[in-house]
């Protein structure tokens, strides 16, 4: 044992420091009972409440709760004594993204990687309401596999914390990633001043130095709000005009993230453009090479379905223990907070299991849902597009009561659960209409109803 | 609801005082941390003062906040109640509340998961699982689903799984079978297990600003 290992809160073997920021330092850790690596910044409460922080500091955990994305470094838990407040956060090891670039341009296919891992991201903490408003490379790190990581979420702000205008008005970030509208210190649409930064970012990374520079701050300022920039010669065409749209100074019609994802350079990089050089080389193949993706999995979809069609799904027969775990008495889910929303819901049919299982069958296809896998009792469904946390899989349990009555589980097992919410509540749930006879906790929902309309 | 609204007015007026045990005894004794006992107390109070406020969860708020409903009785939920109610006083207490859900957290140990099931399934509290609870809870539970199944069919499903639980033949479960069983069928426990908790320190972060953990 080394005599100099700081243990913290009896929990975590501090490390060396990785880095300094406002409130406090960061340092590296690792759990005493897990041995997982974690990093964790130590903020002086003194300095917080000093500064009138607090608040900030509550809501900056409450925000980044509800962030668990692939490409956002995750915060685990917070600790605190007398004097300090500790946020334990993933820790990546590949350091910042700001190294690799600080040694040259990158890639184009590794730049397309980072690029559409940060758009994802960023798609992601969007759709939860939440803006970054200070990605830059020095926010973007890596992890041990390449993988990129966004931190530090310690200036967002809630899509709450707007003006009735519905603008963010607070002025923060670094000028040579800085849209021009937070500039001009005018109210801001988070999400557009968000996509301006990751055009910076990608041309970063594509071109090894920033599209905006300039010695005097003030030529500088003026470059960024006439969106003045030169893509070096080497950016491939459809890179080029990606890059206008996304460093377009008017907000307003800046491109929008759904749109980014659609374009052709976000969806193949350079590889498509290959793959497509070689269709037209080769005209014979042409007409099914020109998007190779999806040819793929098209066919892959359809060896599954052959290969699965020789395991007949048989529903698991449920047994009287079984039964009484579904008490909504029993689950205690509901004593913590309403947005905790379920990953699942059941339903009871008195169909046979065939039935109900060439529903699904037939939901699956309409949805273009590929059948994974079919298991006892168990279809496994999974979303050909990519979706904001990869591809969405929902699992389908089927449980026998009695030939003619099933109890059946719908959840989630993989994506963005506000994706998932939509197919379940906007096309699963209507689909099976017919065949459920009833979805639990919609009774008690109703009878809940009356009674709040009787009281 | 009326009758609790009046409840409400006496109880505030004598409203006792609850001395509460030192969070490091709490934490000492459970799986969790200080800081989590502390975060914990957010969501005690939040639950305890919602009909009520007097340091104390009563069944009507028990319900609430698991029905979001005051007066919907439920077979389990009560018996939960029960379990959580160590010192059968008819309120839950912060030291019974945490040291209960400790049993829920995804560290406690699966042998206190299966011995709080067991319990928690012993209606009569004699020490057995019998045929005719497990019937009482099935039913309960099909009820509360507004499902109906025939009878001898419960029946069947009741008597089926009671073969398979009680190896010793002698018509009722005791621990000794059903810790067998339940290790041999993990997902029965998964009912046992809150993935929250271990959360807990992010949704109720406000307890950073006053905790009393040295430095």
């Amino acid at each position: 044992m080394e005599k100099t290992t700081k243990v913290l809160m009896k929990r975590y073997e501090l490390g060396r420091l990785l880095g300094q920021g406002t409130f406090g330092k960061v340092y590296y850790g690792k759990s005493k009972i897990t041995n997982q690596s974690v990093a964790i910044k130590m903020i002086d409460k003194d300095k917080v409440i000093r500064n009138e922080q607090a608040d900030n500091i509550i809501r900056e955990i409450s925000i980044m709760r509800l962030i668990k994305h692939p490409n956002v470094i995750q915060l685990f838990e917070v600790m605190a004594s007398k004097g300090k407040i500790y946020f334990v956060i993933e820790y990546a090891k590949g350091g910042e993204l700001f190294e690799k670039v600080a040694k040259g341009k990158l890639k184009e296919e590794v730049a397309h990687k980072y690029f559409k891992q940060l758009v994802s991201a960023v798609d992601f903490c969007h759709s939860r309401g939440v803006y970054h408003r200070d990605i830059k490379p020095e926010n973007i790190l890596l992890d041990e596999n390449e993988n990129l990581k966004v931190s530090d979420f310690g200036l967002s702000a809630f899509a709450e914390s707007k003006r009735q205008d519905g603008l963010l008005h607070t002025t923060c970030g670094t000028p040579a990633y800085v849209a021009p509208e937070v500039i001009k210190r005018k109210g801001y649409d988070g999400a557009k001043a968000d996509i301006w930064s990751c055009g910076v970012v990608l041309f970063v990374l594509l071109a090894g130095y920033v599209p905006f520079n300039d010695t005097n701050l003030m030529e500088m300022y003026k470059k960024v709000s006439k969106g003045d920039f030169k893509c070096p010669n080497w950016f491939p065409k459809n890179v080029k005009k990606l890059m206008c749209k996304m460093l377009d100074p008017n907000p307003d019609t800046r491109i929008s993230i759904d749109k980014i994802k659609r374009c052709s350079w976000f969806k193949y990089g350079a590889n498509g453009r290959q793959k497509k050089d070689e269709g037209e080389n080769k005209t014979t193949l042409s007409c099914v090479t020109t998007n190779p993706s999806d040819q793929r999995d098209e066919t892959r979809s359809d060896d599954l379905e052959v290969e699965a069609k020789e395991e007949p799904v048989v529903p698991v027969s449920i047994n009287a223990f079984d039964i009484i775990s579904l008490s909504s008495g029993f689950n205690l889910c509901g004593i913590f907070e309403d947005s905790f929303k379920k990953r699942e819901a059941k339903f009871t049919s008195r169909q046979p299991a065939s039935v109900i299982i060439s529903r699904l069958e037939e939901i699956a296809k309409r949805l273009k849902l590929k059948i994974k896998k079919r298991a006892a009792g168990l279809l496994k469904l999974e979303r050909v597009d990519e979706g904001r946390k990869g591809n969405l899989a929902i699992d389908a349990e089927i449980f026998e009561v009695t030939p003619f009555f099933h109890l059946v589980e719908v959840k989630k097992s993989n994506g963005d659960t506000l994706e998932y919410h939509k197919i379940l509540n906007e096309d699963i749930r209507p689909a099976l209409q017919d065949i459920v006879w009833v979805w639990q906790g919609e009774l008690h929902e109703q009878s809940e109803q009356q009674q709040q309309s009787q009281s | 609801m009326s009758i609790s609204m009046s409840c409400f007015c006496l109880m505030k007026s004598s409203r006792p005082k609850i001395k509460r045990e030192p969070f490091s005894f709490l934490a000492l004794e459970t799986s969790f941390t200080v800081n989590e006992v502390e975060a914990l107390l957010y969501l005690f109070k939040k639950l305890s003062s919602s009909i009520v406020d007097d340091g104390c969860i009563h069944k009507e708020e028990f319900q609430l906040a698991l029905f979001r409903n005051s007066s919907k009785q439920n077979l389990l939920a009560n018996r939960v109640f029960d379990m959580f109610d160590i010192k059968c006083n008819g309120v839950i207490e912060f030291g019974e509340f945490v040291r209960s859900l400790s049993i829920f957290h995804p560290k406690a140990s699966e042998e206190k998961k299966i011995e709080f099931a067991f319990k928690l399934f012993d209606l009569g509290k004699n020490g057995y699982i019998e045929h005719c609870e497990v019937k009482e809870m099935v039913l309960a539970t099909l009820t509360e689903s507004e499902v109906t199944i025939p009878d001898d069919i419960v029946e069947s499903i009741v008597e089926k799984t009671m073969k398979e639980v009680d190896s010793k033949g002698d018509g009722k479960i005791d621990m000794e079978e059903w810790k067998e069983y339940a290790e041999k069928n993990p997902s029965l426990l998964k009912i046992m297990t809150l993935p929250y908790l271990k959360d807990i320190t992010l949704a109720f972060p406000s307890f950073v600003l006053h905790t009393e953990v040295e430095d």
